[in-house]
């Protein structure tokens, strides 16, 4: 519905000169707000609340957690709920704590920084709506040339279908988990490894502006065959949340100003203000949101075959000395993708890359509990 | 029979009765009660031994009154020809000469055939001027000449070649250093002591004219002009030598059209808006943005007038191309500052495009190619000389392009485009002239094989114009316009929907001007009617589940009575005062919600609703605008001039992007939504060098806004029901210095300009979410500080041209990211303050260059190239910077539109 960017390739091409160059942006200014990211869900052990502060553009990490903060969660009942830090800034409620639908919930957090001012920090009370069950998740080969060339390579839309008879959940929020199973193509001891991503982009839809509560062919991700997802096994699970009106416009805005970019019509980009703020200090900028939603899940597996897939140890790097003790100045740097020391003098083929000779560097060798062979 | 007689005739009898003294006392004794002119010339001819010389048709509406007794011949015809531009001579032998317009004046000293040529009333022949020079025309009764005071001389201007009225022309008298501008009407009225005097008659493209007159008092002097045979459609207009002093207004800037078209193209379409950006204080946000921003106002702020119907949306292509195609131009004047009280309902500018209308004498057409368009132009008489015609066209055939293209999404990708004016002028008589027209435009546009754009503009007008008498004229216009555009999306799939929004409004205008004396009265009235649907959702198919939804239709009166006098104090000082007093009427069926007014207005926090059924007046905005200016003249070639003016606007267009974007839609006022208000101050110093060939100027301006609105982060305003919830309000200053030097005629033309200007913006909400960098000033998405145009036109002969210019101005402001973070494992970007960083520098320089095939302008199919080169240094000039998640990296992007230099060749024939 928003073609802001094809104007964009309208504009290249008419006039065949449009152009994009890339540059670091630069700015030097303070913005350490706080990042609040809560999730009660009517599940028990998954209610977390996570607290960090804003990275400067130059940093490179993660996130710095929030730590030692009070964070309490009360309904509309006057229950109160507190989080204990689990680990550095995230905040967990006692495992067998769930939501109920039809309850609201309101967080708040208190600061407690040694020294410094200390500000409390409270949401807007949210309401728990009901949640139907997704109902089919399914998916279709699709031919993929991201250039030129005429070698097939196959990707994998995946799509879901949801519906909510009872037309309670008006708004739907999305997000999924990756796992896959993947193997280095030597005879290393690591060699089958399972690795977990989580969805990175925004998934929302307005049912209310259907007559039918009704959600046909949503495109959830598009697995390139350059990834190696599709190699042996993948597997995904769908969470769907249903979320508030306030909630559904705050992401809604949030995918404008991260995702309609680029063309001649962007909308100003701006804060985007969640529903958390200080009370001591309301022109506090509080990033994230305080979301209270039911969630129903459901996993699929994929393990067809695909043609043109990109292997990616192909470019490993690999040598073959006959004694390990002569290139024992790499300091240990190097790693044996395959040996045979019964000839001689034996033969061993290193490797400088790590990731090469020993699949838990990118994954971990531990099957997940869930992950069903069978399927 | 004796009506036939030609000038010639008259020519003659001049010359045979040139040496006889004027005989002025011949009776008539007998009953003409009732008569017609002509029964009433036949008697007095067999009854008086009298010859009469006339047209049939100069007298045609004269009706002799009651008998009453013998009167002299000439106190008959004073009462008869008062009013009138006829003039008598009777010379010894009975005859009697009527002229139209010029009245004969023999004096037998001076009797001599080179002075008493008198030049006919058409001035279609002078090539020599020297001769024209030295014949005097007497205006008015040469026995008035003796009475104190000044008097007024009045008449209209007419092209020679199409009998349009010619508006802008200068009027000037040398001696005394005084003089005027025809008006809209092609009339003009210029008070002088009663005298000989020298006229010059000075227009851009049009051949100047010397006349020589013997005021002896009031009396009317019509002019035809000739245009000059620069192989170029100009029937047009210009600022002119002297017009810069004359203003009243500081701030308004008549496009010279001949220029205008030599200017160098983007895609090799002539384009008005593009014309406009040249003018000092008139800035964009980038190429290829609709709208552009006057005087620190923002692009909603400017009517764009045609034939004084609103155009809505003023571009194709999404702001490549305007939409209104300069074949059917006739005169554009963009005011910026000084805006007259007939004009309102935005607050910065009003750019007024006259259309052109067609010829009155021949059929004429012109049709063009150029890389993206094809274009034709047919004119001329249905009845010769009485009533005409004039059709434009102008269509793209751009999808080639995209047939070219690799990308298979862009392979199947369209667009379209045309649009059409077409116009009929009918005179009814001297007094009453009709004309309606018609505007279409349509674009389209299919991206890939889903999203499909399309909008449409619409406009009907119907004008009258009527002379009351000379003094006092009047137009009437009656316009309805209507934009709407549909997006349609998902196209196959159950989620199928169609996108529209429309406004359409009727208006009423009613302008009067009224000379007399020294002051220029101009009063009116103008009522609009709205009617706006803010948006419809509806299912595309049958198989779609989409909900249809329509809010609520938006309907509105917008009423303003005016008046403005400009008054000539003395030699030295002129005014013009003027109010408008405006008016705003939202009517129901409206459901308002009520806010706690404790809190931000949300959802949450809505308290109740009250509703207004159909026809009551859910809220009433209005107010007085006042408008002066005043004009000191300094010397004979300087003036200064100081300007005030104050304008409401009711209507705004919602957008949230920094240029107008395609699903922007229009929004009347309502009772959250209020009409913004502008204050300008201006003051201008305007000197005249080099002999009046090169005019200077320096213009400075303050100016406060009011009411403007900007939106909550992110906000969608698409099919936003209660957009109150979204806003923030918003006021904003401007000011800034407006240096230009120009030589606007001549074989080499140029101007240098440059402008100084800021604006800002500061939010004046309460709630957090209303409040903008803090509530302070922050510069506006338009504020381009330093702003540099030159150009350069030389005419090298009739058939080649060259035109150049050249623009450099500061970059925009832009709002950069300052942290970035995570959320449920989405890395977002946080921006801070709010246009606090700069795109670079623009700077640009186009070429073009035209041959005229052929010099003779019947020879058929006369064709005329174009060659352009747009942005000839092929500087990649950032449009906009923005930035993006690059693996949890935030990266920045300089995009550029045009990224090197594009030519392109135009070729039109003329038929």
């Amino acid at each position: 519905m928003r073609p802001a960017r094809y104007i964009l390739f309208f504009a290249m091409m008419l006039f065949s000169g449009s152009c994009i160059t890339e540059f670091i942006p630069e700015t030097n200014e303070n913005a350490d707000m706080l990042v609040v990211e809560g999730l009660i869900t009517n599940k028990a052990g998954n209610n977390t609340v996570k607290l960090s502060k804003a990275l400067s553009l130059s940093s490179k990490t993660t996130g710095t957690p929030y730590t030692r903060c009070s964070v309490i969660i009360t309904d509309d009942l006057g229950n109160m709920t507190p989080l204990y830090e689990k680990s550095n800034g995230l905040y967990v409620t006692d495992s067998a704590f769930a939501g109920v639908v039809g309850r609201e919930y309101k967080l708040t957090i208190r600061t407690n920084n040694s020294g410094a001012s200390n500000y409390t920090y409270e949401s807007v009370p949210v309401k728990m709506v009901p949640v139907p069950p997704v109902d089919t998740i399914y998916y279709e080969k699709q031919q993929y040339n991201p250039g030129s060339d005429a070698f097939i390579r196959e990707g994998c839309q995946v799509w879901f279908d949801s519906h909510d008879p009872d037309n309670k959940c008006h708004f739907y929020r999305w997000d999924y988990s990756e796992t896959w199973m993947f193997q280095l193509p030597y005879y290393v001891p690591n060699n089958i490894c399972w690795i977990s991503a989580n969805s990175n982009v925004i998934n929302i839809k307005n049912a209310s502006i259907l007559t039918e509560n009704r959600i046909t062919g949503y495109p959830l991700i598009f697995i390139s065959p350059e990834s190696d997802r599709l190699s042996i096994k993948y597997s995904l699970l769908l969470n769907q949340y249903s979320i508030s009106e306030d909630e559904f416009e705050y992401w809604e805005k949030l995918k404008t100003i991260t995702d309609e970019v680029g063309s001649l019509y962007d909308v100003t980009p701006s804060f985007i203000p969640g529903n958390v703020t200080c009370i001591e200090d309301p022109t506090q900028d509080v990033l994230g949101y305080f979301s209270v939603s039911a969630v129903s899940s459901k996993r699929m597996y994929i393990s067809g075959r695909f043609r043109g897939l990109a292997y990616l140890y192909s470019q490993c790097p690999s040598d073959t000395v006959n004694d390990l003790n002569a290139v024992a100045d790499l300091n240990w740097k190097r790693w044996v993708i395959e040996s045979d020391e019964l000839v001689v003098p034996p033969i061993y083929i290193l490797t400088r890359i790590k990731g090469c000779a020993d699949c838990t560097v990118r994954g971990t060798k531990d099957k997940p509990l869930w992950w069903d062979d069978s399927k | 029979m004796r009506a036939k007689l030609k000038i010639l005739f008259i020519f003659l009898a001049l010359f045979y009765a040139s040496a006889a003294e004027a005989q002025q006392n011949i009776q008539i004794g007998w009953d003409y009660s009732g008569m017609s002119f002509t029964a009433f010339a036949a008697k007095a001819e067999s009854q008086d031994s009298l010859r009469f010389f006339y047209m049939d048709e100069w007298v045609s509406d004269i009706r002799l009154g009651e008998f009453k007794g013998p009167v002299l011949l000439s106190d008959l015809l004073d009462v008869l020809f008062r009013n009138k531009s006829l003039f008598y001579y009777i010379d010894d032998s009975g005859n009697v000469i009527i002229t139209m317009n010029f009245a004969i004046k023999i004096t037998g000293s001076e009797a001599s055939p080179g002075l008493n040529f008198i030049p006919s009333s058409n001035y279609s022949d002078q090539d020599n001027q020297k001769t024209s020079a030295s014949a005097y025309i007497n205006i008015g009764n040469p026995a008035d000449r003796n009475k104190p005071g000044n008097a007024i001389l009045t008449g209209y201007i007419t092209s020679s070649d199409t009998k349009e009225p010619v508006a802008g022309v200068t009027v000037f008298n040398q001696r005394l250093s005084s003089g005027t501008i025809s008006n809209q009407y092609g009339y003009y009225s210029l008070s002088m002591p009663r005298g000989s005097h020298q006229l010059q008659f000075t227009f851009v493209g049009m051949k100047e004219k010397m006349v020589n007159i013997n005021l002896n008092g009031p009396g009317e002097m019509n002019i035809d002009m000739n245009s000059t045979l620069i192989p170029l459609k100009e029937t047009v207009v210009s600022a002119d030598r002297n017009l810069v002093l004359k203003r009243y207004e500081v701030g308004a800037e008549k496009i010279n059209i001949t220029s205008f078209r030599l200017l160098p193209t983007s895609m090799g379409e002539s384009d008005i808006i593009k014309s406009v950006l040249l003018l000092p204080g008139v800035q964009t946000v980038g190429e290829g943005s609709a709208g552009f921003n006057v005087r620190g106002g923002s692009a909603d702020q400017n009517l764009i007038l045609m034939d004084g119907s609103p155009l809505y949306n003023t571009s194709h292509f999404f702001g490549f191309f305007s939409a209104v195609n300069s074949d059917i131009i006739k005169d554009v004047t963009l005011y910026k500052g000084g805006i007259p009280s007939r004009f309102g309902g935005r607050i910065s500018s009003i750019l007024d495009i006259s259309t052109r209308e067609g010829n009155l004498k021949q059929f004429k057409g012109n049709a063009g190619i150029s890389p993206i368009t094809t274009h034709f132009v047919v004119e001329g008489p249905i009845k010769k000389d009485t009533s005409s015609f004039i059709i434009t066209a102008r269509t793209t055939y751009s999808n080639w392009i995209f047939k070219l293209i690799d990308d298979p999404d862009l392979k199947k990708s369209r667009a379209f485009f045309y649009d059409i004016n077409a116009k009929y002028t009918y005179d009814i008589n001297r007094n009453n002239k009709l004309d309606f027209s018609g505007y279409l435009s349509h674009d389209s546009f299919r991206f890939s094989s889903d999203t499909v754009y399309s909008y449409d503009n619409s406009i009907l007008i119907a004008r009258w114009r009527h002379f009351f008498s000379s003094r006092f004229l009047s137009l009437v216009t009656l316009n309805n316009s209507n934009y709407r555009y549909d997006v349609s999306g998902e196209s196959g799939t159950t989620e199928a929907f169609i996108l529209s929004h429309r406004i359409n409004s009727t208006g009423l205008k009613a302008d009067f001007n009224y000379f007399l004396g020294r002051n220029e009265i101009n009063f009116g009235t103008d009522l609009t009617w709205y009617g706006v649907i803010p948006g419809s959702y509806k299912p595309a198919s049958d198989s779609s589940i989409v909900k249809s939804e329509t809010l609520a239709k938006e309907r509105a009166l917008e009423a303003a009575l005016y008046i403005d006098d400009k008054f000539v104090l003395n030699e030295y000082v002129s005014l013009n005062a003027g109010i408008r007093f405006s008016s705003f009427f939202a009517f129901g069926p409206e459901t308002l919600l009520l806010y706690d007014p404790e809190f931000t207005k949300s959802r949450s926090s809505v308290t109740d609703s009250v509703s207004y059924s159909a026809g009551h007046i859910s809220k009433l905005y209005g107010g007085p605008e006042f408008r002066f200016s005043m004009n000191f003249k300094l010397s004979n070639s300087s003036s200064l001039k100081i300007n005030y003016n104050r304008t409401r606007q009711y209507l705004h267009l919602l957008s949230n992007s920094a240029s107008i974007a395609p699903t922007d839609t229009w929004k009347l006022c309502d009772y959250y939504l209020k009409p913004q208000t502008g204050d300008q101050y201006a003051l201008g110093f305007y000197q005249m060098l080099h002999s009046r060939s090169v005019e200077a100027s320096a213009e400075i301006y303050y100016k406060s806004i009011h009411n403007m609105v900007d939106y909550k982060g992110g906000t969608s305003l698409v099919m936003n029901d209660n957009i109150e919830q979204s806003l923030v309000d918003v006021e904003g200053k401007a000011y800034g210095l407006e240096l230009m030097i120009k030589k606007p005629e001549g074989r080499v033309r140029w101007s240098l300009g440059y402008t100084f200007s800021r604006t800002f913006l500061r939010s004046t909400g309460k709630f957090n979410d209303e409040i903008i960098n803090k509530g302070k000033w922050f510069p506006a998405n338009f504020d381009r500080p330093n702003d540099l145009v030159v150009t350069f036109n030389y005419l090298l002969s009739r058939r080649f041209s060259f035109s150049t210019n050249y623009t450099w101005s500061t970059g925009r402001p832009i709002t950069y990211p300052v942290s970035s973070y995570y959320t449920n494992d989405i890395y977002i970007i946080y921006y801070s303050e709010r246009n606090k960083y700069r795109i670079p520098d623009y700077s640009r320089l186009d070429m073009s260059f035209r041959f005229s095939g052929s010099l003779r302008s019947h020879k058929l199919a006369n064709p005329n190239w174009t060659f352009s080169v747009f942005n000839l240094l092929g500087r990649q000039n950032v449009y906009s910077e923005y930035f993006n998640n690059i693996n949890n990296k935030v990266v920045g992007y300089k995009l550029s539109v045009f990224g090197k230099a594009i030519p392109s060749v135009t070729l039109s024939f003329d038929f």
